[in-house]
């Protein structure tokens, strides 16, 4: 029998074993073919794609207005960056994209190698968005916005957390009550807050605590806040990577004579990111849908500036299209991450046999 | 100054407490260089905590240990140096799963010795080739057999030129047929003149490498003897039931 014949044989024996099994089948068949079929019709067949007539020429068909993202595209990506610099903007979304996707080529996999390409990587991101160097025109924070901002903001949330955890992890796991404790309720606190609250905080009450000149600007508020509430879920994570090593790692690494530093470092950190790596990853993808949350405090990300592309003037009945088209970005992204989480566990699992 | 050269561990009133029960009473204990100690008693016994002890994977509440003239004690320096010149071998091996054979082996030099890395791997080499799996080097310790696994733990343990090897049952975790391979490797180490205590019920090692055998039950030393009088003359009631358990099956 070949393959072919086998597939259907299985295919058989799964889904039309008996009459009622058949029936479900067959319905849900349709229900799948009519739901495709709907938006075939109403996304493709009868759908405006170019902006040339503006939203008139959308009332012409029946279908999807996709005039508004030919129209919009730039102000949901950019934001309301000067329009003549958007390049900048693009380009830096770019860099980061590709500093994520070189991070999960497995030889770049060591602590000096990630910490720089993420250092240089964000470095760049921020010269070009900001500019104010080498010609280019500053652009203050307050004015960026749409996919550049989200990227930006999960970013340098990772960058800011990841090492945070790792000392809070540590911190929590240390031989000394009081600081173990301490610790231990830091990290409940703030676990017990919700994220708005946290953002929310960083944004406004912050600035009635602090010193002037340690105010900053809001977006590196709401980024410690937000990279904070990220170490402290992290941290728990990497703790149970930590817990789930057997005692006899560290004490041969004691044996040869580690001292603390090296035992962590060498020992225990790497194995406990290769046991923790499945959570790990999808904490990573809850920060970037959560990055949407900024919008509370006053600032236009992907989400926001979608909802400003149909918001003002003729476009105000495209909100399906735009959302659509927005959660395909966010789609885009978490779902490429999680296949890629999905693909690290089956090659960590076959390194570790 | 003389006893100095030559004495390798000196424990003297060692006392060790889990909470209230006493794991260990009373210890002395004094090994010179180059000799061969082996431990035995039933579970329990405090054995294997009697060799942690030496590299402080267990802390003592009283007493004294000397290792090499550093005397073990809170000041974490000199339990460093201690560290540095005694090696371990666990039972359940503990090589680091994450690193490749040689890197188990190159790891601690390259740390805590400072060897160039190149000279490290030199030294390790020689080491795996003394255990017989200098073809392993590249491999993970999860691809090897439990046998192999132990050689490496050795090597490992040997790349930093110890002066002292301690053994934690290192059979005990083995298959039957793969004993015999780290026994031959722990004989040529005693032939050559390491100062060894190892933790083991493997009687007939014991015998032929042992300059003396300890016997010891509920955290005490029951009876101290070179292996000709332990097994064919030995003295306490307890001595002769272990022996008999052990050796008629």
């Amino acid at each position: 029998m070949n393959i072919f014949a086998l597939k259907i044989e299985q295919i058989r024996g799964d889904y039309f074993s008996t009459r009622f099994d058949a029936i479900v089948s067959c319905l849900c068949l349709v229900l799948v073919a009519w739901v495709g079929w709907s938006f075939f019709d109403w996304g493709l067949l009868n759908a405006k794609f170019s902006a040339d007539q503006g939203f008139d020429g959308c009332r012409a068909v029946s279908g999807a207005c996709w005039a508004v993202i030919d129209d919009r595209a730039r102000l949901i990506f950019f934001g309301l960056y000067p329009y003549e610099e958007q390049w900048r903007s693009a380009l830096a979304c770019l860099i980061i994209v590709l500093v994520t996707i070189l991070s999960c080529v497995p030889s770049f996999w060591t602590a000096k190698r990630l910490t720089t390409l993420w250092l240089v990587g964000f470095g760049i991101f921020y010269v070009l968005m900001r500019g104010g160097v080498f010609g280019m025109t500053e652009v203050l924070e307050s004015e960026w916005g749409g996919l550049a901002l989200t990227l930006f903001i999960f970013s340098a949330v990772c960058i800011v957390g990841m090492p945070m955890s790792i000392i809070f992890a540590l911190l929590r796991q240390s031989q000394y009550r009081v600081i173990a404790t301490t610790m231990a309720l830091i990290i409940e606190g703030i676990r017990a807050l919700p994220l708005l609250g946290v953002m929310f905080a960083a944004a406004m009450v912050l600035t009635f605590v602090l010193p002037d000149w340690l105010h900053g600007d809001k977006l590196y508020r709401v980024i410690f806040g937000y990279a904070l509430f990220f170490a402290c879920y992290q941290a728990e994570i990497i703790r149970g990577g930590i817990q789930s090593l057997p005692s006899g790692q560290e004490e041969a690494a004691k044996a040869l004579g580690l001292n603390y530093f090296q035992r962590t470092g060498y020992i225990i950190l790497p194995q406990a990111f290769r046991n923790a790596l499945p959570p790990t990853i999808s904490q990573i993808v809850v920060t970037f849908k959560e990055t949407s949350l900024v919008y509370i405090v006053g600032f236009f990300d992907l989400l926001t500036s979608g909802k400003a592309s149909f918001s003002a003037g003729e476009w105000t009945a495209t909100y399906v299209e735009v959302y659509f088209f927005v959660a395909l970005i966010y789609f885009s992204f978490v779902f490429s991450l999680s296949r890629y989480g999905a693909y690290l566990e089956t090659r960590l699992r076959v390194g570790q046999n | 100054m003389s006893q100095n050269e030559t004495v390798a561990v000196k424990i003297t009133d060692l006392n060790k407490y889990y909470g209230s029960f006493h794991a260990l009473c009373d210890i002395n204990l004094s090994v010179k260089k180059g000799e061969k100690i082996v431990i035995c008693g039933p579970s329990g016994s405090g054995k294997s905590t009697l060799i942690r002890c030496i590299n402080r994977l267990e802390e003592h509440q009283q007493g004294s240990i000397n290792v090499l003239g550093t005397e073990l004690n809170d000041d974490l320096g000199n339990v460093d140096e201690i560290r540095r010149e005694v090696g371990m071998v666990f039972q359940h091996f503990n090589l680091f799963p994450h690193l490749t054979v040689l890197e188990n082996c190159v790891l601690a030099p390259v740390l805590v010795r400072k060897i160039p890395r190149v000279e490290a791997e030199e030294i390790a080499m020689e080491y795996l080739a003394k255990v017989k799996i200098p073809d392993q080097a590249r491999k993970f310790p999860g691809e090897l057999s439990g046998g192999q696994q132990q050689r490496v733990a050795i090597a490992r343990a040997l790349c930093m030129k110890p002066e002292v090897m301690l053994f934690d049952e290192p059979t005990s975790a083995l298959d039957p047929e793969m004993i015999s391979e780290v026994l031959d490797v722990m004989t040529t180490l005693a032939q050559e003149g390491m100062t060894m205590l190892c933790v083991t019920h493997e009687m007939g090692f014991a015998r032929q490498v042992a300059d003396r055998v300890i016997f010891m039950a509920e955290g005490e030393i029951i009876e101290e003897a070179d292996p000709e009088t332990f097994f064919n003359n030995p003295q306490s009631e307890r001595t002769k039931t272990f022996l008999s358990q052990i050796l008629n099956h």
